[in-house]
């Protein structure tokens, strides 16, 4: 039996602590239990500088009380414990104030039991096994290149700092109407952050890292991608200010997705802060743009059975040619504002691509664009939409003779709404890494305001 | 607050027998350096939300961290649980980072150079930065509910536009314990009351929001009228220039940024640049700049780890160490980084009570406390008028800095245009950009009205740590405004 797993004695644990609780005074009850064990080797300069063993165990209770809610954790799982814990619980809930919209989802929404990570194709239980420290500290001084990489007169390698990861997380979702659902899986992760210094001194750094539920299909290069990464950016400063397309890498482009898919939270709709408020059903957004939820792409990272309730999650669209399709509504948000309960947040946001290769659509573009394959700080409101985002990246120009010169840029600003941006959409390309929970390739805006 | 030895060792379920085997286990393998973190947290919190408090709740944390140093490196593993075999499964775990490397007499590896019994002894009560008056664990829920109520009234009585009001409040309070293989034993009670408003307003035609916080290392006794009446006002603060905000035209321009918050450009934007992991691994863009000269005399930048109930202090930190006021920058000159254990070590030199962490879950790394500018000799209101054209930012949020590169970004949430040494048009959602060591060598002016912020800060240098920040008024000659 694997050690981050869960043992039958704590799922034996979770039914009791549900029985008990059901018979002192709570109405319902939903228990999520999880644990996680994590394994790190850090390496430094081609050297093991860290190692980490991280066992985690938690039991969450949402209770419903008398008509009102409260929720509870603790990582402290014996008996007697969690029971005085639980009629603790019970108490504080009964001086809040009642809320009838509190409710368990009804069963027809939740997940099946029979379902686990496995059904996803989420475990390599078999390399996960096999794992030792041995050989977490070969592979991680293996992934290291500081050692290998030959002296270059144009600059010098500061440090190397990787990670290497492997864990496995167990969920299990129970409640007293009958709700039973688990999900289990393993990732594999290294990440690397590469600095060096030019000739002059002036420090450049970049940073990259790879990761699967699978062990064998784990990426070994990244070292070399970072230190690549690092030496395109010597150079690098601000270029003029002014309105340019935009082709934004697929290592970043989720960056201006995520506010999009937050506001459309039932949360944020239902206490008016979001920009989505009232688009349900509308078309905002340019016919070619769709954005579907994929919450069962097996072997991905990110891809789920059920949500925070147990709901069981469902492939279709958020945006469908440019149609508001779906808010994320749980039940609580869907009980009081009336709207349609769907899912608690959303689990693969995939941007149906319009075209193929970035070169493919930049093949058309005269003048001058910004390749923006990085972010620096920024924000976006969430109220109105309006943003500004620090960015770096290359301005590519075509010369003469349709070659194209590209210099790295760095202390650069992009402006505007992100609504307005999201409608000057030129391409959304095929290139999609797989390694990122939400799939968005490289994207390319029209007329987006940079200042440096 | 400090309670006797006997209580945190009950509470931990241990004795100081067991913590020594534990330590020799955790070293048996040629580890230079052990120590043990012992932590029990309860977090309470409750939601006022469409004008009601009606949701809330608590959480237990409760285990123990064991780190093993061979040299600079580090093993770390925990246990959730305090009995004797988990301890010593986790200890056994640490010892990774030694494993093969203890010496072939079989003795324990040399222990020398991690500052070795400079802090013997019980805790000193008169250091205690922060005494419990009202004890967040044996106060009840119902206590606090009628104080988010009123909160809610005296913020909808200050302007009709409000259309929702939520209000959370959090208290934190955790029994900690420290051992180490000098056999120093360290123990506290550390508290934490954190209270957060969001208000989202309409004037029927437009939406905005403000969101403000308070959050004192104090018991219950931190939720007086005072606060309240304080953060009611800032809630609704220059709310007609919140409406009437614009975006300015962008470029390389003069900033003035205002006391207080804006603390969090130096804590960012410097600050992290100063922590000394950084400076070991030299990947930070001070690294061989210690006893230079980088920026104005005028200018004196300090962590602090003393101020009483700050968000930001400790008796000690989270390897025993005392909290002290370390300047890094005294009169334009670099005089310190801050320094964990490991990074004393390094160094040669004593570490400055900044190793720290989220919880028994992390190992410690330099991390900041209160981080300020100290006041200089300017006047807010000449520093305004000595600015032709820029702008004055009042509240950041949202900053990322490059810790190789120095490059910083921030998020300008509210300000005004300065025109003609006056402030004119209010406003919002721009970002500053700059680099670190540049933009502190380009501070040409500094005010005489330094404050420290007492907002709900958060450090998220790989693991999440409370801190503050502080600064005067200050001009700084030439940043890149991103706008219109």
């Amino acid at each position: 039996m694997t050690e981050g797993r869960l043992t039958y004695e704590e799922i034996q644990a979770a039914d009791k602590a549900l029985s008990f609780a059901a018979a002192n005074g709570a109405d319902k009850c939903r228990i999520t239990l999880t644990k996680s064990l994590m394994d790190m080797t850090g390496i430094l300069n081609g050297r093991v500088d860290k190692v980490t063993h991280c066992l985690d165990r938690a039991i969450t209770f949402s209770l419903f009380v008398d008509g009102r809610f409260g929720t509870f954790s603790s990582n402290r799982l014996d008996e007697k414990a969690l029971e005085k814990f639980i009629l603790k619980a019970i108490g504080t809930v009964r001086m809040l104030a009642k809320d009838k919209f509190r409710d368990l989802p009804p069963q027809e929404r939740v997940a099946r039991p029979d379902l686990s990570g496995e059904n996803l194709g989420l475990c390599d239980i078999e390399a996960y096994e096999s794992m030792t420290p041995a050989k977490r500290r070969a592979f991680a001084l293996d992934s290291s290149r500081y050692k290998k990489w030959p002296a270059n007169p144009d600059y010098k390698v500061i440090s190397e700092e990787g990670e290497y990861s492997d864990s496995i997380s167990d969920i299990y979702i129970i409640d007293t109407a009958g709700t039973r659902c688990r999900q289990t899986e393993t990732s594999f992760e290294y990440g690397v952050e590469v600095t060096i210094a030019d000739s002059k001194g002036n420090r450049f750094s970049a940073n990259t890292w790879d990761a699967n539920p699978h062990f064998a299909l784990l990426h070994k290069d990244v070292s070399d991608e970072a230190l690549k990464m690092a030496v395109a950016k010597i150079g690098s400063k601000a270029c003029k200010s002014g309105r340019y397309p935009m082709v934004l890498s697929n290592i970043c482009s989720s960056r201006l997705l995520t506010p999009m898919l937050t506001a459309l939270g039932g949360y944020a709709i239902q206490q008016k802060n979001s920009f989505m408020v009232d688009t349900l059903g509308k078309k905002i957004l340019p016919d070619y743009l769709t954005i579907m939820d994929r919450p069962h792409m097996e072997g991905c990272s990110g891809a789920r059975l059920f949500d925070s309730e147990g709901v069981a999650t469902e492939e279709g669209p958020v945006i469908e040619a440019g149609v508001v399709k779906k808010y994320f509504v749980n039940t609580y948000i869907s009980n009081k504002t009336g709207m349609k309960a769907t899912v608690d947040d959303i689990s693969k946001a995939c941007v149906v691509p319009t075209a193929g290769k970035p070169d493919e659509v930049t093949a058309n573009f005269d003048g001058t664009w910004i390749e923006v394959n990085g972010f620096n700080g920024g924000n976006c409101n969430s109220v109105t939409g309006d943003f500004s985002y620090g960015v770096e990246g290359f301005v590519a120009k075509r010369a003469a003779g349709g070659r194209i010169i590209r210099k790295p840029v760095k202390e650069m600003l992009i402006t505007g709404n992100l609504l307005e941006l999201w409608n000057n959409l030129e391409a959304a390309c095929d290139d999609a890494l797989r390694k990122n929970t939400h799939q968005v390739g490289t994207l390319i805006f029209r007329d987006v305001d940079f200042s440096g | 607050m400090i309670q006797s030895k006997k209580y945190y060792l009950d509470t931990f379920g241990v004795t100081e027998e067991q913590l020594r085997a534990i330590t020799e286990t955790a070293m048996a393998t040629g580890g230079s350096y052990a120590d043990l973190f012992f932590e029990n947290t309860s977090y309470s919190d409750l939601m006022l939300r469409d004008g009601e408090v009606t949701s809330g709740g608590f959480h237990i944390d409760y285990g123990v961290g064991i780190r093993v140093l061979k040299g600079e490196r580090t093993g770390y593993a925990y246990a959730e649980s305090t009995d004797m075999a988990a301890m010593l499964s986790a200890a056994k775990a640490a010892s990774a980072i030694s494993r093969g490397d203890r010496p072939a007499d079989g003795s324990i590896a040399d222990s020398k150079g991690y500052v070795p019994r400079l802090y013997r002894g019980a805790p000193n009560p008169a250091a205690d930065r922060y005494p419990i008056l009202k004890d967040w664990r044996t106060a009840s829920a119902s206590e606090f509910i009628p104080i988010l109520n009123k909160l809610k009234d005296m913020i909808q009585q200050r302007d009709p536009r409000i259309i929702k009001i939520t209000a959370v409040l959090q208290d934190q309070v955790s029994d900690i314990m420290m051992y180490n293989i000098y056999g120093e034993l360290k123990y506290e009670t550390r508290p934490m009351g954190t209270l957060a408003v969001s208000v989202i307003f309409s004037d029927g035609k437009t939406t905005q929001s403000s969101h403000v916080s308070r959050s004192y290392r104090m018991g219950a006794e931190m939720l007086t009228d005072e606060v309240l009446s304080e953060l009611a006002d800032k809630a609704v603060r220059n709310l007609d220039d919140r409406f009437a905000a614009r975006r300015p035209k962008g470029g390389k321009m003069p900033v003035v940024m205002g006391a207080g918050a804006s603390g969090i450009l130096l804590h960012e934007a410097m600050g992290h640049a100063f922590e000394a992991d950084f400076i070991r691994k030299k990947q930070s863009v001070f690294s061989g700049k210690l006893g230079k000269k980088v920026c104005d005399e005028n200018i004196s930048i300090v962590d602090d780890g003393t101020i009483r109930g700050n968000r930001g202090s400790i008796n000690f930190d989270d390897e025993g160490v005392p909290a002290q006021r370390t300047y890094m920058v005294e009169n334009g000159i670099l005089t310190s980084f801050l320094h964990d254990r490991v990074s004393a070590r390094h160094f040669k030199v004593a570490p400055t009570g900044n190793g720290r962490r989220e919880s028994f879950r992390f190992a410690p790394i330099p991390r900041m406390r209160a981080t300020y500018m100290e006041s200089g000799n300017s006047r807010p209101e000449d520093i305004i008028a000595s600015v032709r054209k820029g702008i004055f930012v009042d509240e950041f949020s949202n900053g990322q800095v490059k810790i190789g590169e120095g490059d910083f970004t921030f998020f300008v949430k509210s300000g005004y245009l300065i025109e003609n040494g006056r402030l004119t048009m209010p406003i919002k959602d721009i970002n500053v950009i700059g680099n670190g060591p540049k933009a502190l060598a380009d501070i040409v002016a500094v005010g005489n009205d330094s404050i420290v912020d007492e907002c709900a800060w958060t450090c998220g240098k790989e693991q999440s740590a409370p801190v503050s920040c502080g600064i005067p008024t200050v001009l700084i000659n030439n940043l890149t405004v991103g706008g219109e």
